[in-house]
């Protein structure tokens, strides 16, 4: 059998994969022929550069200038890792004569490819992202044919025709189920594949996320803060235009990180990056009700996701999203608000409403909790800018 | 005895059978409204009923005669409580007569709410009632008990009203002769329907007997009258019958009433209009007389019922005519000296050898003269068609219009001067044609279609080239779906073992 050519799997599964479409998941491919193909790159200029017009699409909503990147072997790895990880739930793959051994083959060369080197290069990051934008979002259609003497599933594929003929007569019934995340990608044997790839593009994992996802590693994206232009990307992503529980999913998630970060060892720098990003979006929520009718009204955002009566139903970290603010206060009282907010009066009095109403709706208790576990990473207090740093006198000759 | 506010909000009262309803306001199932007389009484109902409809109090309206302990007389009447706006109105009414008004379900009813208290009242001590009472009403100050003394049915009250005569009430307006009653002795009837008939009024008639209750009528004496429904009545034949003896007017008030016209009823009557039986007409007369006549009204057009003279005795033959052809009778159309005021100019048609003199002349004109006149180049000349007066070119034959579209010279009118319409007929000319009688006396044809404006003749056609917008928006990305290719039974087979390497450290 001919061995595939790399433009057949740039077209049928990673040109999908970026743009959407039909991701073709056929059998797994060796790490031999994947460093074929890194050879055959350059045969696909057609593919690759369809590949790469499509990764400019994505970045385009992200930052201002996408730099210019080509497909190489970096991306191709994680790609043919990420087939080999989708040829895991394939139906083919659960056949009885499928051994265990063969599936756990399968599963270290998965794993194989996608351990490439950690990467903070911005290109790399931004042309990882472009490649896996879509991979909390994959989905299968899973049909189940019935008929009157039986049944069968089929799993991403389309039912024969002579199982649907005669809809009538046979009584076909066809029930299509679309399967997510959980089912395609955070199964036993997916999964560590996946958190290998996840941890591979943290910009990805900052973006984006899914339930059954692996929880973001602050130190493995705390660097992405440091770039202007992605954090206030990230930012805006994370804070959209919806309904008040929609608009606090993504920072909520991203504090609770935070606090899984805090019972770590982290760099005091990255701690404070953190802090001072989340800060910024508490006031990006400040900033969404500049216009209200009434200045001093409470905020509805914090009003509905705050309720006590909901209190069961808040998602995780969202407490300690809205109390860090109060805690850093405490703690250091710099990071606790937006440098310059004084300019802009009508951000200020949503400031200090946001403020007064989260001490209320959150005790006491918490914020001064978060501020003890703060205390423990904050120690060394930063050199204030504004000092002089006066130069050691010169010998007299 | 003291009344509390209500709150709001506030679901538990003291007094007994009260609710709140969906605004929060005190309600219960019925209001009690007390008047010292029955007048009140009656202009409550005189006012309510031009603002509402009674109908829907009536399924449990009661006026009762009661007697309170002190043994004063009031008139109570009791209305159910359909909703708090129905209550608010009949509490303003109430008040703007003199009563007061209460609201309760069965013993107990606690003053229904006003502007000191927008939710209601409740009352706080309510003790136990004395035997000798049936009701009570519990006011700001006081608590009032009272004994039925007699029930006054509404539609008794409503038929001892006496109708009230309206100063200038026989002079009725277009809408309010669409539809009216004629009552007419059965000695004129004849004559009525014969006048009515050579007046083109549509009518329609019918004999009818009012009914009687009373033994003591006088049965072998004819009281029945001719009953006419008239449409659209001319106002001089309304002078006529409301001043004519034996004749009577009525005006409809509701489906099955009708009052006198010039009285009015101190009641809505078409408010009410479930007081009276289907299968009755009710007649108000002046002078408190009330017919019933059978209903509904079963009457037949009055032009089969106008007199047919026979003359059997003579009877004629149809004589036969034998026809011929027409003898012609046209006359041909020519142009004259009009005599009447002059028409305003909507036209000029341009000799084509003047067309170069109008071009100068287009380029002299503002922009605002040349808006709204089109123009068409034809064989006979240019012709120009302005909106507005079109004097302001000064060239060719101007033209007057007779008829839309039917131009004339200047001063000319066609004779014979028969009418536009017959003109239009005989010349074909239709909407969508302009047709020009010229002085030569050969008029022409053109279509509408052919006219452009003059603003868009007088240029050049420019080349305009055009270009597409950009849309620079980004795509909506779309789903991606993963889909299982077919990878045959021996995929698997020489599937290599993972190389034993480890994960690179962190680059940097």
């Amino acid at each position: 059998m001919a061995r595939p050519h790399v433009r057949e799997f740039l077209d049928k599964f990673v040109r999908p994969l970026v743009a959407g479409g039909e991701l073709h998941v056929g059998p797994p491919i060796p790490i031999p022929d994947v460093e074929r193909w890194e050879m055959e790159l350059g045969d696909a200029s057609v593919e690759l550069v369809a590949v790469d017009d499509a990764r400019a699409a994505v970045l385009s909503t992200l930052v201002c200038s996408p730099p210019a990147f080509v497909l190489e072997a970096d991306e191709l790895c994680l790609a043919a890792g990420l087939h080999n990880a989708l040829f895991l739930v394939h139906p083919r793959a659960d056949a009885w004569t499928v051994s265990d051994k063969q599936r756990r083959r399968i599963i270290e060369s998965a794993l194989a490819l996608v351990s490439r080197p950690l990467s903070r290069n911005r290109t790399r990051v931004l042309a990882r992202h472009a490649l896996l934008n879509h991979i909390f979002h994959l989905t299968r259609n899973d049909v189940t044919v019935s008929w009157w003497t039986g049944r069968a599933r089929f799993q991403g594929q389309k039912p024969p025709t002579r199982l649907t003929a005669w809809k009538g007569v046979r009584r076909v019934r066809e029930e299509v189920t679309v399967v997510d995340f959980d089912e395609l990608l955070a199964v036993p044997d997916t999964a560590p594949v996946i958190a290998t790839l996840l941890r591979r593009t943290p910009l990805t994992q900052l973006l984006d996320s899914h339930p059954g996802a692996p929880a973001l590693h602050w130190e493995d994206a705390v660097f992405l803060l440091r770039d202007a232009e992605l954090a206030r990307a990230v930012a805006y992503r994370l804070v959209p235009d919806a309904m008040p529980r929609d608009q606090v999913v993504g920072p909520a998630r991203l504090a609770a990180a935070f606090e899984q970060m805090l019972e770590r060892a982290p760099d005091e720098a990255d701690v404070r990056a953190v802090a001072a990003f989340l800060v910024h979006l508490n006031a990006l929520f400040c900033l969404s009700e500049v216009n209200l009718r009434e200045p001093g009204a409470k905020s509805p955002l914090i009003s509905t996701v705050l309720a006590a009566e909901a209190a069961g139903q808040r998602p995780r970290g969202l407490a300690t999203l809205f109390a860090l603010p109060g805690a850093l206060a405490l703690v250091d009282a710099r990071l606790s608000i937006l440098p310059g907010i004084e300019s802009v009066p009508a951000l200020a009095r949503r400031w200090s409403v946001h403020r007064a109403q989260t001490a209320e709706l959150l005790s006491d208790a918490v914020i001064d909790a978060l501020a003890a576990r703060l205390r423990r990473h904050l120690r060394g207090a930063p050199r204030d800018p504004s000092e002089v740093i006066a130069l050691p006198p010169t010998e007299r000759a | 005895m003291a009344l509390e506010h209500v709150a709001q909000g506030q679901t538990r009262f003291f007094t007994p059978g009260v609710a709140p309803d969906p605004r929060g306001i005190l309600l219960g199932r019925f209001c009690l409204m007390t008047f010292a007389t029955l007048e009140g009484a009656v202009s409550w109902f005189r006012l309510y009923s031009s603002e509402a409809s009674l109908d829907e109090l009536m399924a449990n309206l009661t006026i009762t005669k009661c007697r309170t302990v002190l043994s004063s007389r009031e008139i109570v009447v009791q209305i159910p409580a359909v909703s708090s706006y129905a209550a608010d109105r009949a509490a303003r009414l109430c008040r703007l007569v003199g009563g007061a008004i209460y609201t309760g379900t069965a013993k107990h009813f606690v003053k229904y709410r006003d502007d000191r208290s927008p939710y209601g009242y409740d009352a706080v001590d309510i003790g136990a009632m004395p035997g000798n009472i049936e009701f009570m009403v519990h006011g700001d100050e006081f608590s009032q008990g009272y004994v039925r003394e007699g029930d006054l049915p509404f539609a008794r009250l409503l038929f001892r009203l006496s109708i009230r005569k309206l100063p200038g009430g026989e002079q009725l307006g277009n809408e309010d002769r669409g539809e009216l009653y004629l009552a007419v002795a059965r000695g004129l009837s004849d004559g009525i329907i014969r006048y009515l008939w050579r007046n083109r009024v549509e009518a329609q008639a019918g004999l009818f007997t009012p009914g009687s209750t009373s033994a003591f009528d006088d049965q072998a004496r004819d009281r029945g009258y001719m009953w006419i429904r008239v449409r659209a009545l001319p106002e001089r034949i309304l002078a006529l019958f409301v001043g004519t003896p034996g004749i009577d007017v009525f005006k409809p008030a509701g489906v099955s009433c009708a009052v006198a016209v010039g009285y009015e009823h101190p009641i809505d009557l078409a408010s009410c209009a479930s007081v009276f039986a289907q299968d009755t007409f009710h007649v108000f007369w002046p002078h408190d007389r009330v017919d019933v006549l059978p209903g509904p009204l079963a009457l037949s057009d009055i032009a089969d019922l106008t007199r047919v003279d026979l003359e059997l005795d003579r009877p004629r033959d149809p004589a036969a005519h034998v026809g011929g052809p027409a003898a012609a009778i046209g006359v041909e159309l020519k142009l004259a000296t009009a005599m009447g005021p002059p028409r305003r100019v909507v036209a000029t048609l341009i000799p084509l050898e003047h067309g170069a003199r109008l071009k100068r002349i287009l380029f002299a004109l503002p922009p605002v003269s040349l808006r709204g006149h089109r123009v068409a180049a034809t064989e006979r000349g240019i012709l120009v068609v302005g909106s507005e007066n079109l004097d302001v070119i000064p060239l060719g034959q101007l033209l007057c219009e007779l008829t839309p579209g039917l131009l004339v010279p200047l001063g000319m009118d066609v004779v014979p001067r028969v009418s536009p319409e017959v003109l239009s007929r005989a010349l074909g000319h239709a909407a969508g044609v302009v047709t020009v009688f010229t002085v030569d006396g050969r008029p022409f044809q053109v279509s509408e279609g052919s006219f452009t404006t003059l603003e868009r003749r007088s240029l050049a056609k420019v080349e305009v080239d055009r270009v597409d917008a950009i849309d620079y928006a980004a795509e909506e990305p779309s789903a991606a779906q993963v889909v299982n290719d077919a990878v045959g039974r021996f995929a698997l087979w020489g599937f290599p073992d993972a190389p034993d390497r480890k994960a690179l450290p962190p680059g940097k």
